[in-house]
Parts: structure tokens; C-alpha cells; sequence
């Protein structure tokens, strides 16, 4: 929504007088392209009336909304005491370059007054957007699923989601039609790279390039509900541990399940033997697909392997801690906190074909032999996918 | 008179056993013992009151006497430290009372557990069926006695199948007057929760406990079912609803303090009634039991329930509990309160089209 994306900006212009902290830069230009355009000038007529159209159909779209508020009223006194509060916040030049363009855009008569009440909605608008949801989440007054998803810390995690896929591992995805619309589905797909950004990045694959924007409800290991915040993070988020009640019970209410087999022993694997599959855990994730009759999906991930060039362990120190591992790499612990920083390897994530698992009959998922044959089946799928696309890459970083 | 059944509750000078009798007095459809080892601070109409404790060996005559139909056992005291004296009457009774109703030909029991019984562990899953195995905390005493009957009663199940067993186990219990650990823990004034850590919560009101119990009074649905609204919540929801600032403290600060205080002998009730990895670790149950084979259905969604118990308790901060006059006023005022829902419920039983008129 425009909105949300519009709001950092203007969070509390209530006290202009206040020493500006500095923003970053290319925000002031967003939230100004709505009453100015860019270079060149606007003097077609044409141009101006698609303009006035969709500011008008953004006002409408947020009115829609919250068709309860309704903006103080409006004047060009008003109006200016307010773009004034918010440009404090920018540096000098910032806030020259804005009003030398908005005097531009005013002296050829391009905007009539029309265009300005809608700039007066939108700002305060989203001034009191924010209000609101400070005062929401104070009282209680928002919701979750019954897992814990609360779509708002979604929303507050995506920029950053987003920079590290679209921006620092440039994230390259094929398959993603073999990933149904809507209905249940189980990615299976392999793990690596010390920590767990391959799941955040499945995530943010079908959240931002599917064409349904599916959030993945990954199954996460057992020792990450044991860290404050980390708990609290993943589970509002919309994952939840990794059991088979949990997994079986996620596709039975239709959702997209990611599960990665390997574990720790995935992550955790010197840098030697990247990219060859570790052995997968005792088929759990086979259970709950036979339980459901979900198609199986396997999703290779390569690249993350080069994150952290991993040489070894320090097995005693983990042992006290009760971490599972602690790796050592080419960064850390040397360098300390700036070793956890994963390098910039390029990604591809590949979606595979589904596997369909509704014809093995009811009693399946009890019987060890298929639920073992059906595991082998899907890592030796999914290696065959790496393999593939190892073979096709020409560099780690490009 | 002759024709109707008899129904054994204990405890019925206790908070439950005294709604849970009055309301089965309301309907008539029972002959009602009452049994507690103290008198009731009132009298409650129609329910035939017995002086003795639960252990009494001569409780196998009183129910071979008064041809007892159905127990439903509310006897429990409920103390955070592991008290010996609770454990011989909470646990010990239970195993003598449910002897007692096999020797005695009872036909049915009905007993009021808790969902604390599952534990709260980190590798639990975010939906704990029945079947799951009780790995309560045995840290705190009335967690520990609940374990130690739930097990005693799933043994005691297939050794005695002529006794129906009736369980429910509740999700924290919130509402305007009831005292259970989650009201003593919001009633403090921080009500710390534990920094970094916001479990899913369960909740249920206060009513439809009584309404629960009442269900598998009248009808015959022997097991064990996990009793809660449908929709968990967030404890900083829950916490956001009630209106606590947001304070939380380190985890491990917590269980020092815990083993500080008990060493020091201080009452650990109202300082923190639920033990610390409740508040950490989930320990949500799966309702589909309760849907399903028992058929029953809350009336109270978990947010009106904490919005009730949050306007009560908020009501409490304008009082002055400074002079005993004032708090004998509000101690009638409770009474005479209690006494109109009482008479309102009587009321609704009698005229059928009335059913749920006072429950929006």
C-alpha cells in the first residue's frame, strides 16, 4: 500500500523545532513526486490529467481504507506550515531543492488547488496512521492467527527482506510456476551457509515474485525457541518448530510448508563439502506429506554455501554453550561481530517439479520403507538440481 | 424426588463447587450432596450440604447410602509451593475419592484439570493434543499435583472402565471474580513478562468453565478434552488488553528470583503464580476434541474474557480498601452480585426461550 511506504518521512512532525536527523536521502524525492514531477516540467495537458487521476484514485484507495477519517481542513497556510515540518527533517539542500521545484511546478500554473487538497489528505493521512498504530499496539488492539502470523511485523521485516534479496545476494529464481496458486504444497529444500538466510530467502522469493505472494510457513529447529527475541521474531512472523503435528496441521488449513531435512548438519558443514547434501533426518517431512496428500516441491538453493567459507568447529565450545555448532571460518571469529556478515555470493533458487504424494493410501506414512524410499527420492531430486545449476554457473559472485 | 439422580461435588465451599452447585441446583434435574471441610460462607438453596474431608474412609458408605450417581470432584487446593498437606489432600483424595466411587458402583466422575499438565517446553508443538505426554513443571505444587492425578487417573481408567472418567483440562481461566493464576498474575501491578519471549496463550471464561463442567454433568462423554476459546493470543496481546505497561525481565533473573524467594520463605503466589517457562515456552492445546466428541463451544471469545476481567480490575483501582468498612462493603457488594447472577441464571433455565438472552 502507498500509504505504509510513504510513512517513514513524516512520523512525528508535530515539533518542528527539534534538531533533523539526517533521512535517507532519496526519501524526500518519493514523497514529493506526487505534487511535483521530476524534470522535465510538466506542461502537457495530457500528462496532467494522468496525474490528477491517479493521486485521485490513491486518495480513494486509502479512503476505502479508513473511510472514517477525515483531515483537518484544508488551507495554503496550512498546507505550508506542514510541508515546512516535514522538509526540518531534511538537510539544507535537500529542502531548497524540494521548494525550488515546488515554486517551479506552482509558476507554471500546473496543479490547481485540487491536486493540493490531495497532497493534504495523503500527508495527514499518514501522519495519523502512525499515531494509530503506536496507540494499537499498546492496547492489544491488533491481530494474529492462531500460530502467531501478525501481517504488521511482516510489513517491518520486508525492506530489509527485501535488500538483502533483490540488492546483496541478487536472488535469481526459475520454477516458481510449479508452486501452486493457492493450496496446500511441502518445498523441500536443502540447507546450508551457517546461518538459516536460505529459509529467509524461499521466503522472500514467493513473497515478492510469486505471482500469488504466498507466505512460506517454514518449520524451523528446536533450539531457536529457546533465544529471546529470535522465539518472538519467528513465530509472529508465521513459522513455527519443526514437528510433524505442527507441519501436518499447517497443510491441512492449505498453506505453503518449507521444510529443510538436513538441519544443523546441513548448515553446519565445512565448506569442503559444500553443496553435497548431508543425510536428511527420519523422513518427518514425508509423514506430512502423505498425511495431507500435499505435492512435495524440492527447491535447490545454491550460493548460500559461499556466504561463510566455513574451515571448522570449535566442538568443546559448543558442547558448554549448548549450541549445536560453532563454526569456524575465514572471518570468524577473528574478525568478531563483522565476520557474521555473510559475503555477497550470487543466488539462484530453483522450484522443481511438484511431486504428487496422494497415491500411497492411508496407512502410508507408517510404513518406514516408503517414507525412506520417498526421502532418498527427494534428495537425490534435489542434488540433481544443484549439481545442474552448478554446472551452468560461471562465477560465485555474478 | 425419588426419581432423580445424585450428584456428589466437593468442594463446594469453594469458588467452583459453589457455582457449579447452584447452577445444577437452578436446573432440578439432580439430587445435590455437597462436601467440603468447611461450611460455605453461604448457604446455598437446594444443595444438601455434608460436613467431612475427601479422605474419610467411611466416604465409600456416605455414597453407598445416598446411591450416588455421578462425583464431580472441585476439591483442590491450590498452592505454587510443593506443600505436602496439599499433595496428601489434592492428590492423595483424588485417588481415594475415585476408589471410593468404584467400591461404591459410582456410574460416572467428572474432574476439572488444567492445561499446565503439557508443560511448557521449547520442543512442544504449537498445538498439544490430548494424547500428549504430561510434562507439567514439578517446580510448582499445584502444577506437580495435577500431573500426579492426571497420571493416576489414566492408569486408573483401564484397571476400573465400569467408572466413566470425565477430565477436562482448562487453558488459563480469566473473569471478573474467579482467583486463578492468571488473574493473581495480571491483578499485580507489573506483571513482568520475560524479555524476548511472547508465547500463544490460551484463555477461557470464567463461565463457561461452570458451563463445561456442566456439559459433562448432563451428558455422558467419558475422556479426556483440552477446554479454551478458539483463538490463541499473544501474552503481550493479552497483557496489551488488560492494560500492563510493557516490562519485561531477563528469563534467567526470573528462576533466581524464584529460588531466592523460596529460600527466603516468602509466599510465592503473589509474587509470580505462573511458573516462568509458562511464560516462555507454548503450551497451547489443540481443540479438537472438545469440538468434536464433547460438543461444546465457548460463549466468550478470549478477548471479551480478558476485556471483562480487565474492566473489573480496573473498576478495583477507585475503590478505597483503606478502612474495613469499605472493605466489608465490597465484600457484600460481591455477594449481593453474585446472588443476581445467581437468581438470572435460575430465571433463564426456567423460561427455555430466554437461553443466552444476558450473554453478548
Amino acid at each position: 500500500m502507498a500509504s505504509s511506504e510513504l510513512t517513514p518521512g513524516h512520523a512525528a512532525p508535530e515539533t518542528p523545532s527539534e534538531p533533523a536527523p539526517v533521512p535517507p536521502s532519496n526519501e524526500v524525492d518519493y514523497e514529493q513526486q506526487a505534487a511535483a514531477p521530476p524534470t522535465p516540467p510538466v506542461t502537457d495537458e495530457e500528462t496532467r490529467r494522468q496525474l490528477l487521476a491517479e493521486l485521485e484514485a490513491l486518495r480513494q484507495q486509502v479512503q476505502a481504507l479508513t473511510p472514517d477519517y477525515q483531515p483537518p481542513p484544508f488551507s495554503p497556510r496550512r498546507l505550508m506550515a506542514f510541508i515546512g515540518d516535514t522538509l526540518s527533517k531534511y538537510p539544507k539542500e535537500v529542502q531548497i531543492s524540494v521548494l525550488e521545484r515546488l515554486r517551479g511546478a506552482l509558476s507554471q500554473d500546473a496543479f490547481d488547488p485540487e491536486v493540493w487538497q490531495g497532497v493534504w489528505y495523503m500527508l495527514n493521512y499518514s501522519v495519523q496512521y502512525n499515531v494509530d498504530l503506536v496507540k494499537r499496539r499498546f492496547t492489544g488492539d491488533y491481530d494474529t492467527d492462531e500460530w502467531g502470523l501478525d501481517w504488521e511485523w511482516i510489513d517491518l521485516v520486508r525492506p530489509l527482506l527485501n535488500f538483502l534479496y533483490k540488492t546483496y545476494w541478487r536472488v535469481e529464481v526459475t520454477g516458481l510456476e510449479n508452486v501452486p496458486l493457492e493450496g496446500r504444497a511441502l518445498l523441500i529444500a536443502n540447507h546450508s551457509g551457517q546461518l538459516p538466510f536460505d529459509g529467509m530467502m524461499i521466503g522472500a522469493a514467493l513473497l515478492n515474485d510469486h505471482p500469488a505472494q504466498r507466505l512460506v510457513r517454514t518449520l524451523y529447529a528446536a533450539l531457536l525457541p529457546r533465544i529471546p527475541w529470535v522465539s518472538t521474531v519467528l513465530v509472529r512472523l508465521g513459522q513455527t518448530l519443526a514437528t510433524v503435528e505442527n507441519g501436518t496441521r499447517l497443510l491441512e488449513q492449505e498453506e505453503l510448508v518449507a521444510v529443510f531435512p538436513e538441519g544443523y548438519k546441513g548448515t553446519g558443514k565445512p565448506f569442503r563439502n559444500r553443496y553435497r547434501l548431508a543425510r536428511f533426518g527420519r523422513g518427518g517431512f514425508v509423514q506430512m506429506a502423505l498425511n495431507t496428500g500435499a505435492p512435495i516441491i524440492p527447491v535447490s538453493v545454491v550460493g548460500s554455501e559461499e556466504t561463510y567459507i566455513s574451515l571448522g568447529k570449535l566442538p568443546t565450545f559448543a558442547e558448554i554453550t549448548g549450541i549445536p555448532y560453532i563454526p569456524i571460518t575465514l572471518r570468524f571469529p577473528w574478525l568478531g561481530l563483522l565476520g557474521v556478515i555473510p559475503l555477497p555470493s550470487k543466488w539462484y533458487i530453483d522450484f522443481g517439479q511438484p511431486m504428487a504424494m496422494d497415491g500411497y493410501g492411508p496407512d502410508a506414512a507408517h510404513d518406514m520403507v516408503v517414507v525412506s524410499q520417498l526421502s532418498d527420492q527427494v534428495r537425490n531430486t534435489i542434488q540433481e538440481m544443484i549439481n545442474q545449476r552448478l554446472a551452468q554457473r560461471r562465477s560465485i559472485f555474478f | 424426588m425419588t426419581d432423580k439422580r445424585t450428584i456428589l461435588i466437593t468442594g463446594v465451599a469453594g469458588y467452583w463447587g459453589s457455582e457449579v452447585a447452584a447452577r445444577l441446583a437452578a436446573g432440578g434435574r439432580y439430587r445435590i450432596l455437597g462436601l467440603d471441610t468447611q461450611q460455605p460462607a453461604e448457604e446455598i438453596p437446594g444443595v444438601d450440604f455434608v460436613l467431612a474431608d475427601i479422605r474419610n474412609p467411611l466416604m465409600v458408605e456416605l455414597l453407598k447410602a445416598e446411591e450416588v450417581d455421578t462425583v464431580c470432584h472441585l476439591a483442590f487446593r491450590r498452592s505454587t509451593r510443593r506443600s505436602e498437606s496439599a499433595f496428601d489432600s489434592n492428590v492423595i483424595g483424588t485417588t481415594k475419592l475415585l476408589g471410593a466411587c468404584a467400591s461404591a458402583g459410582v456410574r460416572k466422575a467428572v474432574l476439572k484439570s488444567s492445561t499446565v499438565v503439557y508443560g511448557a517446553r521449547p520442543t512442544n508443538s504449537a498445538f498439544l493434543a490430548e494424547d500428549h505426554a504430561l510434562r507439567g513443571s514439578r517446580r510448582y505444587g499445584y502444577i506437580r499435583d495435577w500431573v500426579e492425578i492426571e497420571t493416576f487417573c489414566n492408569g486408573y481408567r483401564h484397571r476400573e472402565p465400569e467408572l466413566d472418567l470425565t477430565i477436562l483440562r482448562f487453558a488459563n481461566i480469566v473473569g471478573p471474580t474467579a482467583r486463578t493464576p492468571m488473574t493473581c498474575f495480571l491483578s499485580r501491578a507489573w506483571a513482568p513478562s520475560l524479555m524476548g519471549f511472547d508465547p500463544m496463550m490460551q484463555v477461557i471464561h470464567e463461565e463457561d468453565v461452570v458451563e463445561a463442567l456442566l456439559h459433562s454433568i448432563y451428558n455422558d462423554i467419558p475422556g479426556v478434552f483440552n477446554v479454551a476459546t478458539d483463538e490463541p493470543l499473544p501474552l503481550s496481546k493479552m497483557r496489551g488488553v488488560v492494560g500492563k505497561p510493557p516490562l519485561a525481565v531477563y528469563h534467567g533473573l526470573a528462576d533466581w528470583g524464584i529460588a531466592i524467594l523460596g529460600t527466603a520463605g516468602l509466599q510465592l503466589e503473589d509474587y509470580l503464580p505462573l511458573e516462568p517457562s509458562y511464560l516462555r515456552y507454548p503450551w497451547v492445546a489443540d481443540l479438537a476434541r472438545m469440538r468434536d466428541e464433547l460438543g461444546f463451544e465457548p460463549r466468550y471469545t478470549a478477548v471479551e474474557a480478558l476485556r471483562e476481567f480487565a474492566a473489573r480490575l480496573r473498576l478495583g483501582r477507585y475503590r478505597t480498601g483503606d478502612s474495613q468498612l469499605a472493605k466489608d462493603e465490597n465484600q457484600l457488594r460481591e455477594v449481593i452480585d453474585r446472588r443476581q447472577r445467581a437468581r438470572e441464571r435460575r430465571d433463564l433455565v426456567r423460561s427455555p426461550t430466554g437461553e443466552g438472552a444476558d450473554h453478548g
